[in-house]
């Protein structure tokens, strides 16, 4: 019998780790084999409910668990937010064209996140650390809309403390824990320890942030084609055929999700 | 590509012989309200015709159609309207599609052939093939026809689409004097012949050359009506839709639409649907709904955002989306010139006058 391309697997929720009051990441174990290459999606689903496109944030090296960082804004993710160990998800996927590794050999590489933005950041992240000497540098910076909003909280401090890895954090509006940066994610990319002949720039968050982070790049003098987006629309079958998520002569989940700014620069709003 | 010729008689008896072994749907004639009248002087035919299962219809009630049917356009024939993809996790031995009888479908028009090339694109092209629309595809037998007439909606010919059929069928009739001239294109069609070869006659150059010259005759009528439209040559659609993004169009003609879907839901080459869930959970199952851009939840992502929250962006969508992306893909539009979306539209919104409109403001000299 042919594959049937709209059937999930079935994977088992294994964990539930609370990142911030409304982003949590799922730990998921799948019953058979599924490995993704950083910066693909999968299409997650909630029984009896739905579907819904997400790009895992673990390591892709490890096969037999996906962690899955997940904001509560909608009807699939409000109910897995009231999931918990134990219970039956499905997995669709991986699809779509990962972060192209190849092209970020021997550069620094820039990583813009703005909150739950981070999470397909983190297993690229992974990705890079895991291969981190055949790259110059990774500079990762980072905006939350408070510091509670803060995902990832442990991991930061210990990514800065590693070799090559430079991180700066910020949020939109302080408060009286919090010591570091206050202001946009725009307001920490002067000054950029990177060298402009030798770095690309990979930037994920929410398309009002992915807009004006590019217009700042662009700005400081980083390439069109230097510049690395992640477009999330609202993909629903991830195959190129359901037509939901297209973007100009693109289809995200298919040409995508991850675009050069050369790619997309005459399309028309692309940020909306 | 061989052609033979069958006596009006035999009609019944070549359509017996079908059903034998497929599911057969035949063209008959009837009246609908929906009517585009013709406003310019022309005599245009104002009947329809439907396709319905010959198996519970009356053989008298059987015609051959002028010109494509009001409805189902061919892709309802191979996706359908609302139906289950897969259950979760379980794999069922023999998938339901497998079970289909075969579908013949007679009466079928080159507008809808066209049309299945952006069908097969959309689910049998990319990288994975959707095993059910394949299934229903590669199984069905085309029987296409010769559209002998047009109705003031058809504009085919503006995209260089014949009104007749030369490629993508199994057999293509085309009606001549007391009979059809039959063209065998497959070898699954040969087959079927082989069988009941008895009906046909060889066709001789005469009845050929009788065909061209009744095809050539409905082309010319087609060229004086296309005349009063002015529609854009196919050549320059890409070029006017990006140009007109901005246009003014897009909102004064979308003030008479009542968003009830139709154009899409009618349209041969719209192809988008979605993925929905069904309970209950114990054996939920996923099912494949037609969607359409013009529907005002479309691109609706989870936090609400919206990128075509008004209408005139979703209108200008689906132009971007036949004009532009499949320009871009795979080199021709999504627009056969069938008129459905034209003839259904409550709002009388009209895909003709758009891209007139739209050729006219780059002030480039009309057709």
């Amino acid at each position: 019998m042919k594959k049937n391309i709209y059937q999930p697997v079935e994977a088992i929720l294994e964990d539930v780790i609370e990142e911030s009051p409304t982003i949590k990441t799922f730990v998921l174990r799948p019953k058979v084999p599924f490995s993704f290459r950083t910066g693909e999606f999968i299409e997650l689903t909630v029984p009896g409910l739905g579907e819904a496109p997400f790009t895992p944030s673990s390591d892709p090296q490890v096969k037999e668990k996906i962690d899955v960082t997940i904001m509560s804004v909608g009807t699939v993710t409000s109910k897995l937010h009231t999931m918990g160990k134990g219970e039956v998800l499905g997995l669709r996927g991986p699809y779509g064209k990962g972060y192209p590794l190849q092209e970020f050999k021997g550069k620094d590489v820039l990583i813009v996140g703005g909150g739950v933005g981070l999470a397909p950041l983190r297993s690229l992240l992974f990705a890079l650390f895991a291969e981190i000497e055949d790259y110059n540098k990774v500079v990762l910076r980072y905006g939350a809309r408070t510091s509670t909003d803060i995902i990832y909280k442990s991991s930061l401090p210990e990514w800065a403390k590693m070799k090559k890895v430079n991180v700066v954090t910020t949020v939109d509006v302080g408060d009286p824990k919090w010591k570091g940066h206050v202001g946009l994610v725009t307001t920490i990319l002067k000054d950029l320890p990177v060298s402009l002949k030798r770095a690309v720039s990979v930037v994920c968050g929410p398309p009002i942030m992915m807009k004006f982070v590019t217009l700042k790049l662009l700005e400081i003098g980083f390439k069109p084609q230097d510049i690395y987006l992640s477009m999330e629309k609202n993909m629903s079958c991830g195959l190129g055929k359901c037509g939901h998520c297209r973007l100009g002569k693109f289809y995200v989940c298919k040409d995508g999700p991850v675009f050069t700014y050369e790619e997309l620069k005459y399309l028309h709003d692309i940020w909306d | 590509m061989e052609s033979f010729f069958l006596k009006a008689d035999n009609l019944h008896r070549f359509y017996q012989r079908i059903a034998e072994t497929f599911e057969l749907y035949v063209p008959v004639r009837i009246q609908t309200p929906l009517k585009v009248k013709c406003d310019y002087g022309l005599q245009l035919a104002t009947d329809d015709y439907l396709l319905v299962p010959y198996s519970s219809t009356e053989k008298e009630k059987v015609v051959f159609n002028d010109y494509r049917s009001i409805e189902p356009a061919a892709r309802a024939f191979f996706t359908y309207f609302k139906e289950e993809v897969c259950s979760y996790f379980v794999d069922k031995e023999t998938s339901h599609q497998e079970q289909e009888k075969p579908l013949a479908l007679a009466g079928i028009k080159n507008c809808d052939l066209f049309s299945l090339k952006i069908q097969d694109f959309v689910f049998l092209g990319g990288n994975e093939i959707d095993p059910t629309f394949e299934s229903r595809r590669k199984n069905a037998l085309i029987i296409s026809g010769d559209c002998p007439n047009f109705k003031e909606v058809c504009f085919c010919r503006a995209f260089d689409i014949n009104p007749y059929a030369t490629e993508g069928f199994d057999f293509n009739f085309s009606p001549l004097n007391d009979g059809y001239l039959v063209d065998v294109a497959t070898e699954k069609a040969s087959k079927i012949l082989a069988s009941i070869k008895e009906m046909f006659t060889p066709a001789s150059s005469g009845q050929l050359s009788g065909r061209q010259a009744k095809r050539d005759v409905v082309i010319k009528k087609m060229e004086k009506h296309l005349s009063y439209h002015k529609i854009p040559k196919k050549e320059s659609l890409q070029e006017i839709v990006l140009a007109g993004y901005n246009s003014g169009v897009w909102q004064e003609q979308m003030l008479t639409c009542v968003e009830c879907g139709g154009c899409i839901f009618m349209c041969d080459t719209c192809h988008c649907f979605l993925l929905m869930d069904e309970t209950p959970e114990e054996n939920a199952k996923r099912l494949r709904l037609w969607d359409g851009c013009l529907l005002k939840n479309f691109s609706k992502v989870a936090g609400g955002a919206n990128p075509l929250k008004m209408r005139y962006m979703r209108l200008r969508n689906r132009f971007m989306k036949k004009f532009d992306f499949f320009i871009s893909n795979i080199g021709f539009q999504a627009c056969c010139g069938c008129g459905r979306c034209v003839e259904v539209c409550p709002g009388r919104i009209d895909i003709r006058y758009i891209l007139r409109r739209l050729y006219e403001e780059k002030h480039l000299p009309a057709r």
